[in-house]
């Protein structure tokens, strides 16, 4: 699993970095922390020419730090295990020898970027081949970025991968997750199980109904979905929603539970939750939201 | 012996309803029987008469009997109690009160999946069964283990007979048990507390349950909306609820009911 977190200077993308910590350590995911700022000409550097001047340099060590101390040091799969010199053919016939760190398991890359913040992300995301987006907005309105107007409504919309949006400080009292039971992925599948892992809470699974009863295909989906949690011991409800009350039960959930979509290319739920329902649910959902793709 | 009618249909709903009825005779010295009532096309005309009909109903029995028979393989490991389904045509609602009243039955247990729209729920509180079905309905809405039951209090009279009714099916059982009053407010205030409620229901519903030797773990009265205090609700395994079948569907109890995730056990008064 490939995680890019999408960071700024500012506190929610602390809670952020926690959060996709404690995923990672499930996951053993590689992890890329972005940090989008000024263009790159005003990134300066000192007299010593190893060092960049710039503003989210800092932040972006601070993050690490906090992301390496979720771990054990010795259980840690960020961990740089051995470090020596030793001779690296840098070209063919020629050995240099290099100071070497062998052995972390997964990759923990710090990535700097400029440019439009929401294009930058976007780029990276599909650079780095990322399975999800993780990023924070401020908890006052209607879920921002500083000096960014809607950036995670934005990202949200046009990434190609699932987008994890953390709202800060609130307490997640359960998941709820519409899948489409006709065309559910097992990767859509884990990553909500990896969420109800982290955030040790319970599993409400909607049944979209597309008429007065289910479809046979989804009634045998949501019950293959139901015994594949009861497997892993998580607590699963089933709630049936007809097609036409998505809109008031997504609304009246968001407003105690994170919200997981199944927002998959042929998905129902993209056919009818454009993009503007899925910026509302952004900014007015008191939890965090989960788009999978 | 409770001897407890489960029915079931080729679907998820009673799936979960025979799973979770398993899990019953775990607890209870229980004998279940199943039963399907394979019902005529929408229009309610059978083709023919005679040969030709006998035919026909017998050809639709054989494949609704093959599909419920898979239902009950399936969990014949974890319920090796579970006879062949009794196979019935006609009406679904006449068929089976019949069958209840006939055998009688001491409980009828079916599953409906948890909606969030209570219409399918309130409909099936109307329907001629459950209008005059003798003995208690489980209503099964999810799968949940049967660690924790929550008696819901509404008055002391309500409370005996739901009461006497939970101690025929419990009674010896090892159960966490507790007695929950509800009080309906508005959205955003949900509270919960050790018996606080005001005209010493709870109390009075206490004494009888230990009289009976069924001391409740807990008292709680919860505050909120039906929607809040449903939601918390959800810890129970199974939640006790005595019901009028008056009860109209904009009360605070019939929205509390639908809300409920829970399997219903309705003693109906």
């Amino acid at each position: 699993m490939r995680i890019l977190v999408a960071v700024d200077q500012h506190p929610y993308s602390d809670r952020v970095v926690k959060d996709v910590a404690k995923l990672a350590g499930n996951t053993w995911a590689d992890v890329t922390l972005l940090g989008v700022g000024p263009k790159a000409t005003e990134i300066g550097r000192s007299s010593n020419c190893a060092e960049f001047k710039h503003p989210l340099a800092e932040k972006l060590r601070n993050y690490r730090r906090n992301f390496l101390d979720h771990f054990e040091k010795e259980e840690s799969p960020y961990e740089k295990r051995l470090c020596k010199y030793e001779f690296v053919e840098v070209k063919r016939g020629m050995w240099e020898e290099l100071y070497v760190c062998r052995g972390a398991r997964k990759d923990l890359k710090i990535v700097l970027r400029s440019g439009n913040p929401v294009k930058e992300i976007l780029t990276q995301s599909q650079e780095n081949d990322s399975d999800l987006i993780a990023m924070g907005c401020n908890k006052e309105g209607d879920c921002q970025w500083e000096g960014a107007i809607n950036l995670p409504q934005k990202v949200a919309n046009n990434a190609t991968c699932s987008v994890l949006v953390v709202k800060e400080e609130k307490q997640i009292g359960k998941i709820v997750c519409c899948l489409d039971q006709e065309r559910i992925s097992q990767k859509s599948i884990e990553m909500i199980n990896q969420m109800v892992t982290l955030y040790q809470t319970e599993l409400d699974i909607v049944g979209l109904m597309d008429g007065p009863t289910l479809k046979p295909m989804v009634e045998k989906n949501l019950d293959a979905i139901l015994k594949y949690y009861k497997a892993r011991k998580i607590k699963a409800w089933i709630k049936l929603v007809e097609a036409a009350s998505l809109g008031p039960f997504i609304s009246q959930e968001a407003r105690r539970s994170m919200m997981a979509l199944w927002m998959g290319e042929h998905s129902l739920l993209s056919k009818m939750f454009t993009r503007g329902k899925v910026d509302k649910l952004i900014q007015r959902s008191k939890s965090s939201v989960l788009l999978l793709r | 012996m409770i001897r407890t009618l489960v029915y079931l249909d080729a679907d998820l709903a009673s799936s979960i309803a025979l799973r979770y009825a398993c899990q019953l005779t775990h607890i209870i010295n229980m004998k279940l029987h199943t039963v399907h009532v394979e019902e005529p096309d929408h229009d309610g005309h059978a083709p023919g008469t005679g040969w030709v009909r006998r035919t026909w109903e017998n050809t639709m029995l054989q494949t609704g009997e093959f599909e419920i028979a898979q239902l009950i393989k399936a969990e014949k490991s974890s319920c090796p109690r579970l006879d062949a389904p009794k196979m019935l045509f006609g009406d679904r609602e006449n068929e089976v009160l019949r069958e209840i009243q006939r055998e009688s039955y001491d409980l009828f247990v079916e599953g409906s999946l948890h909606s969030f729209a209570a219409k399918k729920l309130f409909d099936k509180i109307n329907s001629r069964l459950y209008r005059h079905i003798p003995c208690p309905v489980i209503i099964v809405k999810n799968l949940v283990d049967i660690e924790k039951v929550a008696l819901i209090v509404r008055s002391e009279i309500e409370s005996k007979k739901l009461i006497s009714m939970f101690l025929k099916i419990f009674k010896g059982v090892k159960l966490k048990l507790d007695l929950v009053y509800c009080e309906f407010q508005e959205p955003g205030q949900l509270s919960s507390g050790a018996k606080k409620e005001i005209n010493g229901t709870l109390s009075a519903v206490e004494e009888i349950l230990v009289e009976n030797q069924f001391p409740p773990e807990n008292c709680l009265t919860i505050q909120g909306s039906p929607e809040e205090i449903g939601d918390a609700l959800r810890d129970y395994g199974l939640l006790a609820f005595p019901l009028h079948h008056t009860i109209s569907k904009k009360s605070d109890w019939f929205q509390l009911l639908g809300h409920i995730p829970s399997p219903i056990l309705i003693c109906w008064q």
